[in-house]
């Protein structure tokens, strides 16, 4: 059977369909009862009768093989038409598909962002390890490894225990210091170098105002260390430390200690407003943020009115006595933590500079439970943890301080427990008075910046 | 391996219709049963076997059914019937077993160690193999039509198991006997005709889950992570509003692509859903709802015991057994079994009240099913009964002094969501599906669903390289 024949069998095989069909849409409509095929989603078209195919018209001699080229071209034009003209959404799709490939590679994103981020990666390798492993001596990552050993496989492990008072923590963590003092090499955090760039418009720079109460451990943000594990993530590498929160005498303050606060953040931050009841503060956050948008024209959302505002005009009009910023968790899967630690340092350089009075608090990005907590993406608490050491690499002790909420809500192993979320990500509403309390007993007295603040809080622009 | 992802889209889908397309007629069963092994163990490799075991095992089983011995014996029939009726209970012994064992086990374990108030049973904390409450279902009604005589000859085994592997219905559904699609299994024409519709349908499909589901689940997840108890009652009835939507468009757009790929293969899965927030009483409800699965407790729990057939008080027992187990299906988990008795109880009411009375009113029957199912919904989805109580306390304004989640948000919400759930609200209602079946083949659907594929496949490609698209923090 050569292909004219068989086309000239569809042919009529379709011409057939197409009056059983025409047959069966007429009774349909001829006895008003709608057929189970008229239901919707079936074509009606696609009405047929069950196990039956088109009667096969006889097999006609070869005769008609030596039918000529131009007639087998008609044909085949015809057949191309008839394609049209039944499958135009196949087409356009096949259509499209070969532009998408060929254009702008949709499957080939991802691994197109890795290579990219793996490059960004090792070109900010250096700088980043710069920055970042200045803590301890030489021979710190070994004998580190060993202090460590306990540890088991390696996992992240915080060393607040579940419902130890911040204050515990901080002896505890004083005490992991002193071991690690002894074992490791120095611990203590490089002061960061611009900060002699900044330019000091204002007199009374808060570093100068924030007393150093004699303890030479005070200013200091010490990390925990334990053995790495390996990553194969662009995003992140496990960095074998946790940032514990910096250390200093803080003191206890009420809820009007941020009523000169302004907060940064993501939908955690948005948590905070939503329910922590710090009615007197400021905050600009919305779902999705990221460090690197918040600075963006119309980048973020002025909670109090609801407006997108553009947050480095609004910081340079208003004056704050403290600035609470806490973003990573949008980052965990865009850029990497090199990328996220040049754009940290550069928001928290600008916002020094256009706040000289205000203390500037860098908050930990709050761990994820187990159950979302998952090693093979790039969604996981060593992620997190990687992200929060690079920010805290950022704080100096002296205007710039490093709060690590995290011992609050997780469990032993450094997971959010499972009860006090529904998403694994964030807190149910009545967990964030624990928060708010957390943040009122690790306040910095800033003398004669906070009254400055006061004085010229928001009321200004409203 | 999920419909709506691009290794299905972009890799699966596209190698197996080219294959499949140009495969001679008679290997189509043997490439169909290939492909769905190799779209089964991508997401599961470790459960293939177990798959292949169950068909494997049901189907020497079901051959045993129909065996018969070539010499002459005396009282053949006797033996023949206990024969095919040995072969039923061993095959539903197989098949429930591992769904309990796979599904139930700790659940019922654990039940049995807090009455007993220590660990008398283990738990085996396994992972729930995809799939397994609906292929067992096929695997069962296929043993059941055997004994009953309603399949008169067996199935060869690659048509057979082709049958229960089919990917496109194997990890949701729809349930489909064989007797519906027993024809097919030995012929069916594949024509690009067929091609073309059914990728229309799975694109729709992919739409109302890719554009509708996955998005106005985000918002259901927002006000649970603000937690139950907190809510002020609007929105927590909110919340419910967005919970409905997101599990109907989900299982919707699931069933409506599994029916657009049956086609593109050249089959006919049935429609599960018939727009079910239309309905004017719960029952009626049920009948639009996941319309394979009530005919498939129907068919082989409900009529066998009796129906309704057998007095008032005898068919408010079958409904009672019908809906626990009709909860428990859809999950191990005391508030599914809760869910259930919850049906059990409306329906049971309503059947022998004010069922009949409401489905004939306009206004007040769509008044009272849409107020009464998303409350069903919240006991199915808040799984710790705990929440359950405060979430259902919220719904009636049950809450501390202040709910922590109240008017501000709402707004918030609102003011993000407005677009979506007047979306949502159009896509329930049965005019779309109605308006796509009289314009399929006009030019401006085949523009209108091209947009659709591009935007879920951008939604789609987004979401997978930055996971929190869909879950912004």
């Amino acid at each position: 059977m050569n292909k004219k024949e068989r086309v000239r069998k569809k042919e009529a095989g379709r011409k057939k369909e197409k009056q059983r069909n025409q047959a069966v849409r007429s009774r349909a409509e001829t006895n008003g009862v709608p057929q189970e095929d008229d239901l919707v989603w079936i074509l009606p078209e696609e009405i047929e009768a069950e196990g039956k195919r088109p009667a096969e018209q006889p097999e006609k001699s070869g005769t008609e093989n030596a039918g000529g080229r131009a007639a087998r071209k008609g044909q085949l034009l015809r057949m191309a038409g008839e394609a049209l003209y039944n499958c135009p959404y196949l087409l356009a799709l096949c259509l499209t598909c070969v532009v998408a490939l060929t254009g702008f590679d949709e499957i080939g994103v991802r691994a197109a962002a890795a290579d990219v981020g793996e490059a960004l990666r090792q070109a900010a390798g250096g700088k980043a390890a710069a920055s970042i492993a200045v803590i301890g001596g030489p021979s710190e990552s070994a004998e580190a490894d060993d202090a460590r050993e306990t540890d088991g496989a390696g996992n992240a492990e915080t060393v607040g225990a579940e419902g130890e008072t911040p204050a515990d923590r901080a002896e505890k963590s004083e005490e992991d210091a002193q071991q690690k003092l002894e074992n490791a090499g120095e611990c203590k955090e490089e002061k960061f170098d611009k900060e002699n760039e900044i330019e000091q418009e204002n007199n009374n720079n808060i570093a100068e105002n924030i007393e150093n109460k004699g303890n030479a451990e005070n200013g200091t943000t010490k990390f925990e260390f334990y053995t790495p594990i390996e990553t194969d993530s662009p995003y992140y590498s496990d960095a074998g430390k946790i940032a514990l929160t910096t250390e200093y005498p803080y003191a206890k303050e009420n809820e009007s200690y941020f009523n000169d606060a302004a907060f940064l953040g993501d939908s955690r931050t948005l948590g905070i407003s939503d329910y922590a009841g710090l009615d007197g503060a400021d905050f600009y956050c919305d779902s999705g943020m990221m460090i690197f948008k918040l600075l963006e024209a119309d980048g973020v959302t002025y909670q109090r009115t609801g407006q997108k505002v553009d947050l480095s005009q609004v910081l340079q009009e208003k004056h704050y006595g403290k600035i609470y910023i806490m973003l990573g968790m949008n980052e965990l899967g865009y850029g990497n933590t090199a990328m996220y630690l040049d754009k940290y340092r550069e928001v928290v350089d600008r916002v020094r500079e256009w706040q000289p009075g205000a203390v500037i608090y860098i908050m930990a990005n709050l761990h994820v439970s187990e159950a979302k907590n998952n090693m093979e993406t790039e969604f996981n608490n060593v992620n997190i943890n990687d992200k929060n050491a690079a920010a805290a690499s950022l704080a100096n002790g002296k205007d710039i301080f490093y709060l690590d909420a995290n011992p609050l809500f997780t469990d032993e192993n450094g997971f959010l427990n499972a009860d006090l979320t529904f998403d694994g990500v964030h807190l149910y509403a009545q967990h964030y008075d624990a928060w708010r309390e957390f943040l009122m007993e690790h306040a910095v007295e800033t003398g004669a910046g906070q009254t400055k603040g006061k004085d010229g809080g928001r009321d200004e622009t409203e | 391996m999920l419909f709506s992802s691009l290794g299905f889209l972009f890799r699966f889908l596209p190698v197996f219709m080219i294959l499949y397309l140009f495969a001679p007629a008679k290997y189509r069963n043997i490439l169909l049963l290939l492909g769905s092994l190799v779209f089964y163990a991508v997401g599961e490799p470790r459960f293939v076997l177990l798959l292949m075991c169950s068909v494997a095992v049901n189907y020497g089983l079901s051959r045993y059914m129909f065996w018969e011995p070539s010499s002459p014996q005396q009282n053949r029939r006797a033996k023949t019937a206990r024969r095919r009726k040995t072969a039923l209970i061993l095959s539903l012994i197989v098949d429930f077993g591992l769904l309990f064992v796979f599904k139930y086990w700790d659940f019922a374990a654990g039940t049995v160690n807090s009455l007993a108030g220590s660990s008398v049973v283990p738990l085996f904390a396994l992972a729930l193999p995809l799939g397994i409450s609906f292929y067992t279902f096929q695997l069962v009604s296929y043993q059941i039509d055997c004994y009953r005589g309603v399949i008169e000859k067996p199935a060869a085994f690659v048509p057979f198991a082709a049958y229960i592997c089919m990917f496109p219905k194997l990890i949701s559904g729809p349930v489909m006997r064989y007797g519906e699609t027993a024809g097919r299994m030995q012929d069916r024409r594949v024509n690009i005709r067929k091609l073309e519709n059914g990728l229309k349908l799975f694109t729709a499909g992919l739409g109302l889950k890719v554009l509708l589901a996955d998005r106005i689940g985000t918002l259901w997840s927002t006000i649970m992570s603000a937690g139950p108890g907190n809510l002020h009652a609007a929105v927590a009835w909110l919340g419910a509003a967005a919970y409905s939507f997101q599990i109907y468009f989900d299982f919707w757009g699931y069933s409506v692509m599994a029916m657009g790929l049956g086609k593109m293969l050249g089959f006919r899965i049935p429609r599960n859903f018939d727009s079910p927030y239309a309905a004017r009483s719960v029952a009626e409800f049920w009948r639009r709802w996941h319309i394979t699965l009530g005919s498939w407790f129907r068919e082989y729990v409900y009529f066998p015991m009796g129906g309704s057939r057998r007095g008032r008080l005898r068919t408010v027992c079958n409904l009672f057994v019908v809906w626990a187990f009709t909860g428990l299906w859809h999950g191990a988990g005391w508030n599914f079994l809760l869910w259930g008795m919850l049906f059990f109880v409306i329906l049971a009411v309503e059947k022998n009240s004010y069922g009949k009375w409401m489905e004939q009113t306009r206004v007040l029957g769509h008044l009272y099913t849409l107020l009464l199912i998303p409350v069903t919904w919240i006991v199915f989805a808040v799984t710790d009964l705990g929440q359950l109580a405060a979430y259902l306390g919220n719904l009636f304004g049950v809450h501390g002094d202040v709910p922590l989640v109240g008017v501000q948000q709402l707004a918030r919400y609102l003011k993000e969501y407005w677009m979506l759930l007047i979306a949502c609200a159009v896509f329930a209602t049965p005019y779309p599906a109605k308006l796509y079946d009289k314009y399929a083949s006009r030019w401006f659907t085949v523009a209108a669903l091209l947009v659709i594929f591009w935007l879920s496949v951008h939604g789609i490609a987004a979401g997978d390289n930055n996971p929190f698209m869909y879950l912004k923090f």
